[in-house]
């Protein structure tokens, strides 16, 4: 390969020297230099590659007189981006020995005209918008569609009152449960905890008057009142969500105990320790026959009132 | 033949540069045991990779299959239970090494200028795993999985405004069924996977920016003297090391194998739920009785499990802003030093209790 010429190098031209190469310009095509540029002392003049007729050690020749250099353009350095800033694969195999140093890659001639670059960023930008727009709202609806369901306010067998053997002292009762979730119909059990409560007890319970159930709408669907003996608690625990039990405790004695974060209810299903911010979600409930029916209610955990969810 | 390949491969796309530019990282003061811990993690996440979709060829992530195709990659399909402790096993040890890995960057002060980036990058990695092991522990939809979600989304709840949002959104309804197990499923393989790829990449990208911190202390002349490239050395130490963790995560995988409990179900049952031992020390500081006063009531669960963690986060993002010395010996930080060693016994000792409070 010929010899290339160097950033720095001397230039002369057939009579005299007339300065240095202070940058190369290099096609980005054809990958090879296509011009360098004369640093004349002052004057940075743009010098087609032809016109080079020797590179030595020592420096440049051009083929040309120095008077000749008036007629060569002076570089604007706006029409040129440094190497590094253009992709060019390969070039550096190409181009040893001219770095470091600035080695510039012509704009294209049609990119010369900045507003025009100006313009097309920002219509892509906003093609870009217009493209994914469409795209978000049918995207929110369709990962948000199964999030809000209406309540349902069937009621459900839930056990037989004779299961209820002594007054006061809960059982987990479980039933089943059928429910469509998107394209599964499921069945499943859940359980709660029923009691035949005594009078005292239904009187601490129904401290608050008759318990009112109501509808999204507002509307009550069932109201719980005293004339019921039978009470159901949800298996939820109002802290955090966890199934609770029916322990003996040092302190309370038979109580309500949370395993999970230690809440303790007493048969009232009022909190008497631990983290929980509500008493135990009584649930609607009526006795037909022996049966006890429940409207199968789940309310926000961790909230202070009841907010019913399902 | 290879040889021949490598050229013509060469050839067309600079594959020895490139090779060179990936192996020839100088590291001030040269290589070192403690540089592996970036190493391993990513070597755990491929092999994560690896055991995930292997998992998947079985695993059917619907609720009326999910237990059962758990069941059988554990009872029936060869090594299928090795697969699964394997992929088990090796989220323990990411959080593990990651706690590590963070520890050892901010004891070191390399989250410092002009690393702030590479530290951003890797909270944003710290989140993502995070993720994956909240999201992963539903899939086998056992009791142990299910009871975790229900009370990690009733967590999530409490977010003041948009926490009703976000848990209806996890769950895909107003509670946890198989829409939450679709949901968890396409985050745990999809979202978080590609996430994580991609932020590695960028946590890579900054770091080969910014170049690695290097020690602490150590005049220039010296850390010059000591100075070697990322390959060999380097490369051979991140190698042993994760032959280490690899041996580690399979003995454990052979000798505690995951097992399956019965079918999630809402009914009450004697399991006592309990999230991965990573969140035991969050979970028993929202029911210990030394910080009833402040985690009980309306307002506790967010106060203990939103807002502490979120306050942290924030804390570390702003770590780098608000730490501004160049100073990076952690015996002359000792804000840093101390601050340090307060959290990891307070985890410590929320953790051990926790294991303690089991009934």
């Amino acid at each position: 390969m010929a010899m290339q010429p160097k950033i720095t190098a001397k230039v002369a031209c057939t009579d005299r020297p007339v300065g240095e190469i202070s940058r190369v310009i290099v096609d980005p095509l054809t990958q090879e230099i296509s011009h360098v540029v004369v640093d004349t002392g002052g004057q940075d003049v743009v010098v087609p590659a032809q016109l080079i007729d020797a590179v030595t050690e020592r420096e440049v020749r051009l083929r040309c007189a120095s008077a000749d250099l008036v007629r060569f353009e002076r570089l604007r350095r706006e029409d040129f981006l440094p190497l590094e800033e253009v992709e060019i694969p390969h070039l550096e195999r190409k181009l040893h020995g001219v770095q470091p140093g600035e080695v510039l890659v012509p704009l294209p001639a049609l990119e010369k005209d900045v507003t025009r670059r100006n313009f097309f960023t920002k219509f892509t930008a906003a093609i870009g918008a217009v493209l994914a727009l469409p795209l978000a709202w049918p995207a929110l609806r369709y990962i948000t569609d199964p999030m809000y369901l209406p309540f349902d306010n069937s009621w459900l067998k839930f056990g037989r009152v004779d299961a209820l053997r002594e007054p006061g002292v809960p059982q987990l009762l479980k039933f089943h449960k059928s429910v469509r979730e998107g394209f599964l119909n499921r069945e499943f059990e859940k359980s709660h905890w029923a009691m035949r409560a005594s009078p005292e007890l239904l009187d601490k319970i129904y401290a608050g008057g008759d318990m009112e159930f109501r509808d999204a709408s507002g509307e009550v669907v069932w109201t719980n009142t005293k004339e019921t003996d039978v009470v159901v608690f949800s298996g939820k625990c109002p802290h955090l969500g966890c199934a609770y039990r029916w322990r003996k405790h040092r302190t309370f004695g038979q109580a309500f105990i949370c395993p999970c974060h230690l809440s303790i209810f007493d048969p009232s299903g009022e909190p008497v320790e631990g983290p929980s911010p509500r008493g135990l979600d009584v649930l609607p409930v009526k006795v037909v026959g022996n049966e006890i029916q429940i409207i199968d209610m789940e309310f926000k955990a961790g909230k202070t009132k009841q907010v019913r969810i399902v | 033949m290879f040889q021949a390949i490598y050229r013509w491969v060469d050839e067309r796309i600079d594959l020895k540069t490139l090779q060179a530019k990936l192996l020839n990282e100088p590291m001030a003061g040269g290589a070192r045991w403690a540089y592996v811990f970036g190493s391993v993690l990513l070597f755990i996440f491929a092999t994560q990779v690896v055991t995930g979709i292997l998992l998947m060829f079985y695993y059917a992530p619907t609720a009326d299959h999910a237990w059962e195709s758990t069941r059988y990659i554990i009872e029936e399909v060869d090594y299928g239970w090795f697969l699964l402790s394997y992929h088990l096993w090796g989220s323990s040890a990411m959080v593990a090494i990651l706690v590590v890995h963070m520890s050892q960057v901010y004891l070191w002060g390399a989250y410092k200028k002009p690393r702030e980036m590479v530290w951003l990058a890797g909270l944003g990695l710290f989140m993502i795993v995070l993720g994956f092991g909240f999201t992963g522990y539903l899939l086998p939809w056992d009791q142990r999985s299910y009871w975790a979600t229900v009370i990690g989304v009733e967590i999530i709840d409490k977010v003041p405004l948009i926490g009703d949002f976000l848990g209806r959104f996890m769950r895909g309804g107003p509670v946890p069924g198989a829409q939450t197990l679709s949901r968890f499923f396409v985050i745990h393989v999809m979202i978080l996977p590609i996430a994580l790829a991609g932020l590695a990449g960028l946590h890579l990208f900054f770091f080969r920016k910014a170049g690695p911190a290097g020690p602490y202390k150590g005049t220039p002349a010296e850390l010059k003297s000591k100075m070697e490239f990322f390959f060999p050395v380097q490369v051979w130490k991140d190698i042993v090391a994760m032959g280490v963790v690899f041996v580690i995560i399979c003995g454990l995988a052979i000798y505690e194998p995951h097992e399956l409990m019965e079918e999630a179900s809402p009914v009450a049952s004697d399991l006592d739920p309990e999230p991965e031992w990573y969140f035991m020390f969050l979970f028993q500081l929202l029911r210990d009785p030394m910080f009833l006063f402040l985690f009980s009531g309306e307002w506790g669960e967010f106060l203990g499990a939103i807002l502490l963690p979120s306050i942290f986060m924030l804390l570390l993002v702003a770590l780098p802003f608000i730490d501004r010395s160049p100073e990076r010996n952690i015996f002359k930080r000792p804000i840093a030093l101390t601050s340090w060693v307060v959290l990891m016994i307070s985890i410590i000792f929320l953790t051990i209790r926790a294991y303690q409070f089991r009934e």
